[in-house]
């Protein structure tokens, strides 16, 4: 449910905590992120840094440059300017990713989980059955058959958590419990309503569907895309995975190891909420492809 | 500009770059700021050495490092007493010193505290990344090649002018804890209400157990159970189905992150985000009480104001500062 006032949640003596709502209604991440760009246009004196998520955003202050008193009434001030969610627009650009669905890597992955952790079935048989679909190719159709929006980026450098735009494409599936103890780089995963891409080596909770051979986040800058950045998205911006098989993996994996990868990224486009509002009250939500 | 270089013969236990106040402005992109824990002995190691009190030095955990000097450098060491020697010579800590080329500076174990600091006049010169030059080792990034210090490895320094003999004021130093119990200010939230009221009196009045499994990502603690409200056993099922899951959320750096059972203090290392409740905070003034603490210590919580916890920031900011030097 949206709060009729957001609320102010205090962190320490350096971080604030705003509360939209308390589910993950998608509305509370378009204000979240409604706010962190209206910070940014401010340029909020005391403001250091800000964190988006479902339905909050924590922000960092220096308290020597602005108390938390102040710093609320900043805040309330800038969320009023925002208007009502349908009056935003966000800066947007639509990533296409390439991504190979069900393939022998995650599928080491799982299998190799199942053996040591806990036995556990094939991850996309078992996500297509919590979600009715015929079988694991049917779940890579739906994923694949929607633009992903970037909700955060954040616990590890680059990684993205996403939820489908299309609510026809909407996945829900339980995560692992106990997490795995590392994950394929690169690994797409699904869990709670999200979806997420690993890029670091690490542990996790997502269930497994593909990978894709792209790096979301680059240290040396060494790929053309990753120039003048260090991660490949942002919040607000958009994934739409590009089925791919194994050959094409292989060809994009040498291409991105020889630095001549160009990835297919828009420019920035406004991103209406209200038209994405209602276009989705014009949908037959219960169809799926 | 010449580079003098410091070589290192052993690296310690996570012997890493850090500089103050780490990399900020970069939580929107899934980075931690990083940057040391003990921030009141490192700045005053800076200090002494005449450089800012942010500027990259090393941090050393526990066991120290042994490095030599390549060419003649000005030192400090703040912090935890490592029993550091140079040249064979003990090494007095909260003074600046002057280490001749050749010379070898061999830190050991924590005798006191945990952490030490060693700044170099000049600072350390590593390549900055996304603004700092603050070692992230999950990340892969800043410090030498995102990594702890190795053997074999070349610490670059900028060219500085430290003078030797500079003392820290014994009132402007940290007092580390000699008896191993710590009292720890805590601020409520952002999720206190998440907790009932014997829980949160609970929390405060206990005792609280530094675990082993603890490091810069974070400090678990051992102690008595948690005990919540209604909104966290009665929740929109995208929550979670344990009291203390919540939807997704950043955290702040201090936050008393609550896994199930187990409070976790998030360290400068920690995950930007995730789904467990906070229901206190740990503010930047006690960092320097977590720097300096080792498994097995005994913590005390103290509940203070936002306002009170930003005057004692302040308090220790003012000590960071050429007001707490001393001529030999």
């Amino acid at each position: 449910m949206k709060f009729d006032q957001p609320k102010y949640l205090p962190g320490g003596d350096h971080f604030i905590l705003v509360q939209f709502g308390d589910d993950a209604s998608i509305d509370l991440n378009f204000m979240a992120l409604g706010l962190t760009a209206a910070l940014k246009e401010d340029a909020t004196k005391g403001v250091v840094d800000t964190n988006p998520s479902y339905n909050s955003l924590i922000v960092e202050y220096e308290s020597d440059d602005i108390s938390y008193a102040d710093l609320k009434i900043e805040l309330a001030r800038l969320i009023s300017g925002l208007g009502s969610v349908e009056d935003l627009e966000l800066e947007s650009r639509l990533a296409y990713l390439p991504a190979m669905y069900l393939d022998p890597w995650t599928r080491d992955c799982v299998a190799d989980y199942s053996e040591k952790i806990a036995p556990r079935d094939y991850d996309p048989d078992f996500v297509a059955e919590v979600n009715g679909f015929e079988d694991a190719k049917q779940l890579a159709r739906i994923h694949s058959g929607t633009e992903h929006w970037v909700v955060a980026v954040c616990s590890t450098p680059g990684l993205p958590l996403m939820r489908a735009l299309d609510p026809r494409c909407a996945i829900t599936s339980p995560k692992y419990n106990p997490p795995r103890t590392w994950t394929t780089l690169g690994a797409i995963g699904v869990g709670g309503l999200s979806s997420s891409i690993y890029t670091t080596p690490g542990p996790g909770g997502y269930n497994l569907i593909g990978r894709t051979p792209v790096p979301l986040w680059d240290p040396q800058q060494r790929l053309p895309v990753f120039k003048d950045r260090v991660v490949l998205l942002d919040a607000a911006d958009r994934v739409k995975f590009v089925p791919i098989g194994e050959e094409e993996f292989e060809y994009i994996e040498a291409r991105v190891a020889d630095g001549s990868y160009e990835f297919n990224i828009t420019a920035y486009q406004r991103f209406s909420v209200g038209a994405y509002k209602k276009w989705v009250a014009s949908l037959n939500q219960d169809g799926r492809f | 500009m010449t580079m003098p270089m410091i070589e290192v013969l052993k690296p310690g236990l996570e012997t890493c770059v850090q500089d103050y106040p780490g990399r900020k402005g970069a939580f929107g992109m899934g980075f931690p700021p990083s940057g040391p824990v003990d921030h009141w002995s490192f700045r005053l190691a800076n200090i002494l050495v005449g450089n800012a009190p942010g500027d990259a030095a090393l941090e050393c955990q526990f066991i120290g490092p042994a490095l030599k000097f390549k060419a003649p450098a000005v030192i400090a060491l703040c912090g935890g007493d490592m029993a550091a020697k140079l040249g064979g010579a003990p090494v007095p800590l909260w003074q600046s010193i002057a280490a001749e080329a050749g010379q070898v500076l061999e830190l050991g174990s924590a005798l006191t505290g945990a952490r030490t600091y060693l700044a170099i006049a000049g600072s350390i010169d590593t390549p900055p990344f996304l603004g700092s030059r603050s070692t992230f080792v999950l990340g892969d990034c800043g410090g030498l090649n995102g990594a702890p210090l190795e053997v074999g490895g070349e610490i670059p320094v900028g060219e500085g002018q430290g003078v030797p003999g500079r003392k820290i004021k014994q009132s402007c130093r940290p007092a580390v804890s000699e008896n191993h119990r710590w009292q720890i200010e805590v601020c409520a939230g952002p999720n206190d209400d998440w907790i009932d009221a014997a829980g949160q009196q609970r929390f405060l009045k206990s005792e609280w157990k530094l675990s082993p499994k603890s490091n810069r990502v974070g400090f678990r603690l051992e102690g008595p159970e948690w005990t919540f409200t209604e909104k966290a056993t009665n929740k929109a099922p995208e929550n979670g189905s344990d009291p203390s899951n919540t939807i997704d959320h950043g955290y702040p750096i201090g936050a008393i992150n609550l896994c199930g059972q187990t409070p976790i203090i998030l360290l400068h290392d920690t995950l930007t985000l995730g789904g467990f409740i906070n229901p206190f905070t740990v503010p930047s003034s006690a960092f320097w009480k977590l720097g300096q603490s080792r498994p097995g210590d005994i913590y005390d919580f103290e509940l203070v104001s936002v306002d009170e916890a930003q005057a004692r920031k302040r308090a220790i900011n003012a000590m960071c500062s050429e007001d707490s030097i001393e001529q030999a």
